[in-house]
């Protein structure tokens, strides 16, 4: 039989180098936010201590692990989900799909809708998660580019929008 | 028409629909291999005679190891449990559900720890949790509404922690369903006309969220159109067969609808109402469905004005200004509910505030609606209404379906 070269998948390295960063600084934001917003932490209050969900690509990442410690704290506990256990799994279906939905040329509520987004765990703490990450957004977005990310831009405080967000944006980066 | 950029569309559940239907069950069970399906029902199918229909329509054909009819009308944990270990006691190897929601609930439950060789139910909650196919499982609707019999979900009640668990997975999805009208013929109205709104409200719904798409649309579509046509006459006339049989058929297509574009707000709520209150689902679909239609008015007025036509018929639409379509088709949902309520002698309610127990107490006191908004959020159907909703959204809305006003526009947030 005649050889074939095999063919392999790009690596689409600077893709991944992209994704990597959103998500390292969307894990350190909800880890921020939990601290600094009342809504955030509430959300997080009513999760079991230990309660762990993971955002990422199928099947070969990147991730971002967030969860609560032992004692109900709010940790970004990296982008390896084999070192933890999960009790929720987000997942693009493809790299492209979360590069598709970080580049905001499509909102997560229509990637959920399109099909692209898979949920395992439970439904009721998905949606807690994904309101955290709504909110997480806002702070971290430009409000042009918040609106094509989530489906209603949300009428904050004027304190909300300037200080908590400058709160949460100096947390993100020392990581604290 | 409104094609997405991506959509996929499923339903590998074989349909069998008409007046003979329940005839072809063994050659069903014999082509996936059965040989002893347990008989699943409820005490009331039971009284009224369904599973002797079924059994004589079975023909003597077929070894029936048991039949259960010990389901209670909100499927529970505990007795998922206990049925399958009857089911692995009686060497039974496939499950003929005959029932509604309940009883084709609690059968995907017993599918799932029988044929993944477990006793905890609470390992396989939420979506994705199945892994590999199901044992045999032939779908037998007794209500014209719930959809059960296509749809890759159950939902069941966990009483002893007041919540509502949900398991979603292909694997869920029945080998067949048969539809069968003489299993709807001795539905009372004002349950026929519950239930019939139920599977409205899937159609509608599902034409109307963010993830629909052509194929769903066109089963929704005709849906609304058989059940436009038919509910009233059938409910005049109950022995109505192919009525019925509109009817079943209409409920199986929206079951396909809403399994491949899912619902939104009206199911979020109304699955929190049947929770928190024990509120049959059918009639938190009718009440609800305007109120869901008004919230998102303002982001699919084109699909909502969509609506008019299967629902109203075209002389309607052509009557009716293309700006002003949309409010119509709302109002003629109401006006519809209303008519089902005459023709009930009232016992279709339009609003949650009528609704009485069997001792004559509401079912919906006023002060469980704060409780009824805060579950609503934890309800995974939310994430395909085209509008977001938050506590103070789902507060509004449960207050405006339980006093039976329209919501008040101004007060619906816009981002």
């Amino acid at each position: 039989m005649e050889a074939f070269a095999e063919i392999k998948p790009g690596k689409r390295y600077l893709t991944r180098i992209y994704l990597g960063i959103m998500l390292w600084f969307v894990g350190r934001a909800v880890q921020a936010a939990a601290k600094v917003d009342k809504e955030v932490a509430k959300e997080f209050e009513n999760m079991p201590d230990e309660y762990t969900f993971c955002l990422g690509a199928f099947p070969n990442g990147p991730y971002m692990i967030v969860g609560k410690d032992a004692i109900g704290r709010v940790r970004y506990k990296g982008g390896n989900p084999d070192k933890h256990d999960i009790h929720l799994e987000m997942g693009l279906k493809s790299l492209g799909n979360l590069f598709t939905m970080f580049t905001f040329r499509e909102s997560t509520p229509v990637a959920n809708a399109r099909d692209r987004l898979f949920v395992c765990g439970d439904v009721p703490n998905a949606c807690a998660c994904v309101r955290v990450l709504d909110i997480v957004q806002v702070y971290l977005l430009p409000k042009p580019i918040a609106k094509l990310a989530i489906k209603r831009y949300p009428r904050w405080s004027f304190k909300r929008h300037t200080l908590d967000r400058a709160l949460v944006l100096i947390r993100t980066l020392i990581g604290f | 028409m409104y094609i997405p950029d991506y959509f996929e569309f499923c339903c590998r559940v074989k349909i069998v629909a008409g007046h003979d239907g329940l005839e072809q069950i063994p050659s069903l069970l014999t082509a996936m291999g059965s040989s002893a399906p347990m008989i699943l029902t409820d005490k009331g199918v039971r009284a009224a005679g369904l599973v002797d229909v079924v059994e004589t329509a079975l023909g003597g054909n077929l070894t029936i190891p048991t039949i259960e009819d010990d389901v209670p009308p909100d499927s529970d944990l505990n007795v998922v449990h206990r049925l399958a270990d009857v089911y692995r006691e009686k060497g039974c190897d496939a499950i003929i559900a005959v029932g509604g929601g309940s009883v084709l609930d609690t059968a995907k439950g017993i599918n799932i720890l029988v044929s993944e060789d477990s006793d905890n139910l609470m390992e396989f909650t939420g979506a994705g949790a199945l892994k590999r196919p199901l044992r045999p499982l032939i779908a037998v609707p007794t209500t014209a509404g719930t959809g059960s019999e296509v749809t890759l979900v159950a939902v069941i009640a966990d009483h002893a922690n007041n919540r509502k668990m949900l398991f979603t997975s292909y694997f869920l999805l029945p080998d067949a369903a048969v539809v069968d009208p003489r299993m709807t013929l001795t539905l009372p109205p004002h349950i026929t006309a519950a239930t019939a709104m139920d599977a409205m409200a899937h159609s509608v719904e599902s034409t109307v969220m963010m993830s629909k798409n052509p194929l769903s649309d066109a089963h929704a579509r005709e849906a609304m159109t058989l059940i436009s046509k038919h509910l009233v006459s059938v409910i005049k006339n109950p022995s109505d067969k192919d009525g019925r049989l509109a009817l079943a058929t209409a409920a199986t297509m929206a079951g396909i609808a809403f399994s491949n574009a899912m619902v939104g707000m009206v199911h979020a709520i109304g699955h929190s109402v049947g929770s928190v209150c024990h509120v049959p689902h059918g009639t938190c679909m009718a009440i609800l469905l305007p109120y869901g239609l008004e919230y998102n008015l303002h982001k699919a007025e084109d699909r909502i004005a969509d609506l008019l036509l299967p629902l109203a018929g075209p002389e309607a639409v052509v009557s009716t200004p293309a700006d002003k379509r949309a409010q119509a088709a709302i109002d003629w949902i109401r006006e519809f509910n209303k008519e089902l309520n005459q023709i009930t002698s009232g016992r279709h309610a339009t609003r949650f505030k009528d609704l009485k127990g069997h001792d004559g107490t509401p079912m919906v006191p006023k002060d469980k609606l704060p409780e009824i908004a805060a579950t609503a959020m934890g309800d995974g159907a939310i994430f395909y209404n085209p509008e977001d909703m938050d506590y103070e959204d789902f507060l509004m809305v449960t207050e405006a379906a339980w006093e039976g006003v329209p919501l008040d526009p101004t007060r619906i947030k816009k981002g």
